[in-house]
């Protein structure tokens, strides 16, 4: 009787255990690093309004037809900055063939624009929002984290999707076929 | 095809809620305590905290900020970090008196060594104010603690466990203690030993025998004491490791492991010899001495018996998991002192007053056993769904219920104690059918585990206006010619998007809101599983997801321009809702 009553006992906790043990494997496995982007993610990073350094709207449909690389990031964000300089000299190398980059902040005005001069940065710079960043985690970005890059081709596909700092010479790589 | 381009060399990232933990709790009635902790290789900025309080009128004051690590930004300059635990301090005014809880939303940034930073994230707790009844008894503390683990695993962040329920905690380990004295193999003693404490031969007063008795029992205690003050800064040593759900399970294991030790399952103590040994040195005091008697009671602490090691290893555990040293000595201390209480009594009675042993006892070891076995549940608790978490609480309510004889018939002649646990075990079969049919019918609050079926309920009932579900293009045709001439809202939704339940919380339940919804018709697309007809909906509509609201007019045409995508609040989405009436015509 008593054996038995243990028994039960032990039989729940470990299937009490069992789940939890299987629960933690399955949210680690789709857990929040990239998940799959559903289709029409570009559709609704062209057409989404993103609000500029001077207080208006944009959306970056103007830019549609060129090979775009749309980075999400920070001023505050280390990593962010650290890859930027190597943006702003992609911008310059390969902007007459139709390169363009568009930075899209999740940070405050005052300091974007600090920083858009310090860096000398030569493409645009957008603030995002809350909105802004449900789009970023929809993209497959669960977790929300920055640096976020896109690599949209000139028709349109979603070419990339790079989670944290990108270097230079990776992106280039990527780009450079698109041209 | 996207996913060829998730990379399988991702690093492992983790959400922001599980790299940064969030807890808030009352420290007292103008502060409150908000802690977090960072997962290893992950950090904080100190300058980018913001709280903020509800409801209205209740002010946050300048928050504490320890001093963090110095960093040099390049572009900042001087920036502080935070790694490991960190506790902040935030006072506030409480406003007009009489508000029972507090929202607490604090935005923090962080970032991951990787090379990654989380976007600001919004972490939420209430902060109940409602005061503690006082005067409770120790067996009405015992079952509050027992509450008190529902609540806590109700959500993890907010309220632990014992969220400004300092003298709550006290008491029910105070409980517990007078509950110890009653197991098999304590209670037979008290007389053994209150023969010893009041020495041989000479008769000693009631005054006299009490105070002997007082004296061993506080050694007793502040044994336990140190024990509890050292678990508590083991915890707060180890409370990086105390956040992986590898080392919880661990502990939970441990607790089952130690309820099966209470059920009978096997014997816990310590090894003989080294209890002969202690037995030994105590008996070196001669009884009828204070002094002799404190250290008799210091030593009696460590010589554990079967039916003690178990409950007060599950108690350091906890105590340890709490990670509060101050806590940790006290509740200790006040446990001993329960322990103690049948020996005080028969001091101060000389013997007259003394519960009679029987196989009672027995059914308090399995309650301590039980007890255990619903910490074990509590400690996973933030790891598993609440679906489980319900399904692990109506399993062990269940089954107490079944040992309790809940569904036996009662004897004749049964007495009070029999007709008592039948009431006990039916009250707790009820609880757990509560939990398993909440459990299997999507229950989501640990509080409220059948909410999910007054949800269906009010969702047909007049002052909610009901959202019809749609599941694929056709329906969405079918039910806006249905709606003949109506307004059509469409609200795009599913279970992980966040500021889809924002809408539903905040929004949608406004008075206004819901004004303006009795004029549409309501539809909504779960899309959670995001199957063909899912995607095809979506795309149908050029969205890729929720969150997102689409009107439609009467010839089924989408109303261009009023898209609601994200959180809006109630203001704007009156606003919006005019202008989709106004198309009406």
């Amino acid at each position: 009787m008593k054996a038995r009553t243990a028994m039960l006992f032990a039989v729940v906790a470990g299937l009490s255990a069992a789940a939890g043990v299987a629960y933690h494997l399955w949210s680690r496995g789709s857990g929040a690093g990239l998940a799959m982007a559903p289709d029409g993610v570009v559709e609704r990073v062209l057409s989404a309004r993103v609000a500029d350094v001077k207080g208006g709207t944009q959306s970056l449909e103007q830019w549609r037809g060129q090979v775009l690389v749309v980075n999400y990031w920070a001023t505050w964000c280390a990593p962010c900055r650290e890859e930027i300089p190597g943006f702003v000299r992609l911008q310059e190398r390969y902007g007459s063939r139709g390169l363009q980059f568009v930075g899209i902040a999740i940070d405050q005005p005052d300091k974007v624009a600090e920083f858009a001069i310090e860096f000398r940065i030569n493409y645009p710079l957008l603030l995002g929002g809350l909105d802004t960043i449900e789009l970023l985690r929809q993209a497959g970005n669960r977790a929300g984290v920055l640096p976020y890059t896109l690599v949209i081709d000139r028709k349109g596909n979603l070419v990339s999707r790079e989670q944290g700092g990108l270097k230079e010479a990776k992106l280039e790589r990527i780009i450079q076929p698109l041209l | 095809m996207l996913c060829g381009f998730a990379r399988a060399a991702e690093p492992e990232l983790l959400e922001p809620d599980q790299a940064f933990r969030f807890a808030a709790r009352l420290k007292d009635a103008r502060s409150i305590e908000v802690s977090y902790q960072i997962a290893p290789g992950y950090y904080m900025y100190r300058d980018r905290f913001r709280f903020t309080l509800g409801p209205a009128g209740v002010k946050p004051g300048e928050p504490q900020l320890p001093a963090g690590k110095k960093h040099r930004d390049e572009f900042f300059g001087e920036v502080e970090t935070y790694r490991g635990s960190l506790s902040i301090l935030l006072p506030f005014e409480p406003g007009e008196t009489g508000v029972p809880a507090i929202q607490l939303a604090a935005v923090s940034q962080g970032c991951a060594d990787i090379g990654v930073c989380y976007v600001p994230h919004e972490q939420k707790a209430e902060l109940r104010l409602a005061s503690l009844s006082t005067g409770a008894t120790p067996s009405d503390a015992a079952s509050g603690v027992l509450f008190g683990m529902g609540l806590g695993a109700d959500d993890a962040r907010v309220a632990r466990v014992f969220e400004g329920g300092f003298w709550l905690a006290i008491a029910s380990f105070f409980g517990f203690g007078l509950l110890l004295s009653f197991t098999p193999c304590v209670l037979p003693m008290v007389p053994i030993v209150s023969g010893v404490i009041i020495g041989t031969g000479q008769p000693v007063t009631k005054a006299r025998g009490f105070l002997l008795a007082a004296v061993y029992v506080l050694g007793m205690a502040m044994t336990y004491a140190v024990a509890g003050v050292a678990a508590g800064l083991s915890g707060a040593m180890l409370s990086m490791a105390l956040q992986n759900p590898w080392v919880l399970g661990a502990f939970a294991a441990v607790f089952v492991a130690l309820a099966l030790a209470m059920f009978g399952f096997y014997e816990l103590q310590l090894p003989v010899a080294l209890q002969s040994r202690l037995a030994d040195v105590s008996n070196r005091f001669h009884g009828g001495h204070t002094a002799g008697m404190f250290v008799m009671g210091v030593l009696s602490a460590l010589i554990l018996g079967p039916c003690v090691a178990a409950p007060l290893a599950g108690a350091l555990l906890y105590i340890g998991q709490s990670r509060d040293v101050v806590l940790g000595g006290s509740a200790l201390f006040a446990m001993a002192l329960g322990m103690g209480v049948p020996l005080l009594a028969v001091g101060a009675s000389a013997g007259a007053l003394m519960p009679k042993a029987g196989p009672w006892m027995e059914t308090v070891k399995r309650f301590f056993g039980t007890v255990l076995l619903g910490m074990a549940i509590y400690l996973v608790s933030p790891f598993i769904p609440v679906s489980v978490q319900m399904v692990l609480w109506a399993a062990l309510l269940m089954l107490t219920a079944i040992y309790l004889r809940a569904i036996d018939p009662l004897p004749a002649g049964a007495h009070g104690f029999q007709r008592f646990s039948k009431g006990m075990g039916i009250i707790a079969l009820v609880a757990g059918l509560a939990y398993l049919v909440g459990a299997l019918s999507g229950g989501r609050d640990i509080l409220q585990p059948l909410a999910g079926l007054r949800v269906t309920a009010s969702g047909t009932a007049p002052s909610e206006a009901p959202f019809q579900r749609i599941n694929n293009s056709a329906e969405l045709d079918d039910r806006i010619q249905a709606a003949a001439g109506r307004t059509v809202m469409l609200d795009f939704y599913a279970d992980w998007c966040v500021s889809c339940k924002e809408m539903e919380r905040y929004t949608f339940s406004d008075e206004r809101v819901q004004a303006r919804f009795r004029e549409m018709t309501l539809l909504q697309a779960d899309v959670t599983a995001n199957n063909a007809e899912h995607a095809a909906l979506l795309r149908r509509l050029r969205l890729f997801g929720p969150p997102g609201i689409v009107f439609f007019d009467r010839e089924g045409r989408e109303i261009q321009g009023l898209r609601v995508i994200g959180f809006q609040p109630a203001d704007r989405f009156v606003a919006v809702l005019d202008q989709a009436l106004s198309f009406r015509r």
